[in-house]
């Protein structure tokens, strides 16, 4: 038999092909979910960061120019006031007037103050420095016109105002246009940001959309292709079962027909020969009621409509029972039987007959599938890592492909080569031992090589372990043929 | 008993007589400093370098017989409104003059030319005190007590109105 690391290896890769060829269209909606979110970080990312660009903005420009806005507002109050002190003799009206005035000098003052203490590039620094500059050289002729107002200078105050106030506080307005302009950059530029941001988040979550709506595409597709293919493989499986099963009903119906009608048309009349037809049509009809029975062990087998009460089953007098139902059949078949059962065995769980037919399709597979080297070994022992009771049937035969290993305990599945080398058949042996197995809390496991030969391992939990099975079973009836 | 009898009409004499003694220099003491609430301050513009006046001369001012300080600005008088106590001290001290007389000198004046501005009334201290603050060439006066670090008290014959001697102290008297 093969070495179990090389059947593994190949098991492992058969899986993971298995895996993969089964479950793409759900990779795909994985991979779908996965790109999805990941364009929704990069999404909420740029989101945060227009929040951010927003916000500073506010902060920066915005709020900025609210405070210019009042910058403005306070320095043409100062002018203003001071001009309206021209309009009136009264000096109580004059003395209100240069207070306004110097209230909203005081606050242009604050305002430079706070611009220059929020300054961050030298250009900024630069402006507020100038404006300070020169609303002081304001304020100065400001002093002086009102001086002259309330000294009933006029005139003077008039002439100072022209000469020097007017210059001067265009100097004002300049410095203060200069200020708003860099405001008015500083949105722009922000602006510009989140315009960019806003972009590319567009772009994303089109691209996010495009790639959701082409890999659900595809997925769905591969949802639908596998469900075709799936139930264009059970018909195919359902008409090779249809024509094995009609194949293996014609023969004993044929040979039965044509021994009756040899009794009946006297073709032979000797004893010997009247008994050789007689046998050949009893063991005939023996054969098709073995057929039936498995077809319909394994329908009741799939409806899982029969329990069955389980007791404690010693291995070694299972496996002498399903040996001694093969013995004719490996006798005839010419093969050499090794039997190695380890001694003290504990109990297993099960229901007699459903396990001793389990190891006779087993045998009998090895005996269908052999090759030149006609020998099989049956043995049982206790697995100490899993505490497991294991019972092996080995043989040299002609082994499994690969390909084939995920499959052979599909409903009849019957591989090519089996099939092209017109062994017979219906593909449900393997199947129903599985379910058997798996009935009494045990496991089927298959290790193979092709030209090398086959191992089969049941295993099943020893009474008293936590894996022992429920007491009672759904599996049913196992049929003999495999 | 006899003992202690003649012990304090010894000592109570010479005690009594300290006291008075006490007493007297401490009121002579605060008579010789005026209630700044009843002095008249004359009031400036603090970048007048103006810092004594006599009697005389401010008088002239007041009169409007002066019309420019040392530093070219202007001279502007300021009074407050007609009733206040200070007003009636300055038309009385300064002036000399009744209400009418006063409103007469300023029209008489105004008319020949003598006075180029008529003195600015206003209505109350603290307008007069930012008055003086915002122009350069104001003068006018205040009580004493309503003075503040925005304006400058000028020295009148070199006294301060806190000093005794000052020549300006306020007519509380109503007006008959």
């Amino acid at each position: 038999m093969p070495p179990e690391r090389t059947s593994a290896a190949r098991r492992t890769d058969g899986l993971v092909r298995s895996i993969l060829s089964r479950h793409i269209p759900s990779i795909l909606l994985l991979s779908l979910l996965l790109a999805e979110a990941g364009v929704g970080a990069f999404i909420i990312r740029d989101l945060n960061k227009s929040s951010e660009s927003v916000q500073k903005m506010y902060n920066g420009s915005v709020q900025g120019l609210l405070k210019f806005g009042d910058l403005q507002y306070h320095a043409q109050e100062t002018r203003r006031s001071t001009l309206y002190a021209l309009t009136t003799n009264d000096g109580n009206l004059q003395v209100e007037y240069a207070e306004q005035s110097r209230q909203a000098d005081r606050l242009v003052t604050e305002g430079i103050k706070d611009y220059l203490a929020g300054a961050r590039t030298p250009r900024e620094t630069e402006a507020g420095r100038h404006l300070a500059a020169d609303w002081q050289s304001y304020l100065q002729v400001r002093d002086d016109v009102l001086g002259r107002i309330l000294e009933s200078s006029v005139k003077e105050a008039v002439q100072i105002d022209l000469t020097r106030g007017v210059p001067q506080f265009e100097l004002v307005r300049e410095d203060l246009s200069e200020i708003k302009k860099i405001y008015d950059e500083q949105a722009s530029l922000h602006l510009a940001t989140v315009r960019e941001l806003s972009g590319a988040s567009r772009i994303r979550l089109l691209t996010a959309l495009g790639l959701g709506l082409l890999l659900g595409s595809v997925a769905i597709w591969g949802f639908q292709k596998l469900r075709v293919r799936s139930a264009v493989q059970l018909a195919k499986l359902q008409m090779d079962f249809v024509a094995s099963v009609s194949h293996e009903l014609r023969t004993p119906i044929a040979a039965i027909l044509s021994a009756a009608e040899n009794l009946r048309d006297g073709l032979v009349t000797r004893r010997d020969d009247i008994i050789q037809q007689s046998t050949v049509i009893t063991d005939q009809a023996a054969q098709l009621a073995n057929l039936v029975e498995q077809v319909l062990s394994f329908a009741s087998t799939a409806e899982s409509s029969q329990l069955h009460p389980l007791g404690n089953l010693r291995i070694d007098e299972v496996i002498d029972d399903a040996l001694r139902s093969t013995a004719s059949l490996l006798r005839e078949a010419g093969f050499t039987l090794e039997r190695q059962i380890q001694s003290g065995l504990p109990p297993v769980v099960g229901e007699f007959s459903v396990l001793s037919h389990c190891l006779q399709n087993l045998i009998a597979n090895a005996v269908k599938y052999s090759s030149g080297n006609r020998w099989v070994r049956v043995s049982a022992g206790m697995d100490e890592r899993s505490h497991q009771i294991q019972i092996r049937v080995q043989d040299h035969g002609i082994g499994i492909h690969d390909s084939d290993l995920p499959h052979i305990f599909e409903p009849f599945y019957r591989s090519p080569e089996v099939v092209t080398a017109r062994i017979k058949g219906t593909g449900l042996g393997l199947s129903i031992a599985k379910r058997s197995a798996e009935a009494f809390g045990g496991t089927l496991a298959v290790s193979s090589q092709v030209g090398v030969g086959t191992v089969f391992t049941i295993s099943l939990p020893a009474v008293g372990q936590e894996s022992a099975p429920v007491q009672f079973s759904e599996a049913s009836k196992i049929g003999d043929r495999v | 008993m006899r003992t202690g009898v003649s012990i304090q009409r010894i000592l109570l004499p010479p005690l009594v007589v300290a006291l008075c003694v006490v007493l007297t220099s401490h009121s002579v003491v605060h008579a010789s400093r005026n209630n700044p609430s009843q002095s008249l301050a004359i009031v400036v513009n603090r970048s007048n370098p103006i810092d004594n006046l006599s009697f005389a001369e401010l008088r002239k001012i007041f009169m409007g017989d002066r019309s420019h300080w040392s530093n070219g600005h202007r001279i502007a008088v300021v009074m407050l409104n007609y009733g206040q106590p200070e007003r009636r001290t300055v038309l009385r001290l300064i002036y000399r003059m009744d209400e009418d007389g006063y409103q007469d000198h300023v029209l008489r004046g105004m008319f020949r030319g003598d006075v180029f501005v008529a003195p600015k009334t206003l209505a109350s201290p603290e307008i007069l005190r930012k008055f003086v603050f915002n122009a350069p060439g104001a003068i006018g006066y205040l009580r004493a007590s309503d003075v503040d670090d925005s304006v400058k008290v000028v020295r009148i014959e070199g006294l301060s109105p806190e000093e005794e001697d000052y020549r300006l102290p306020i007519d509380e008297r109503s007006p008959k």
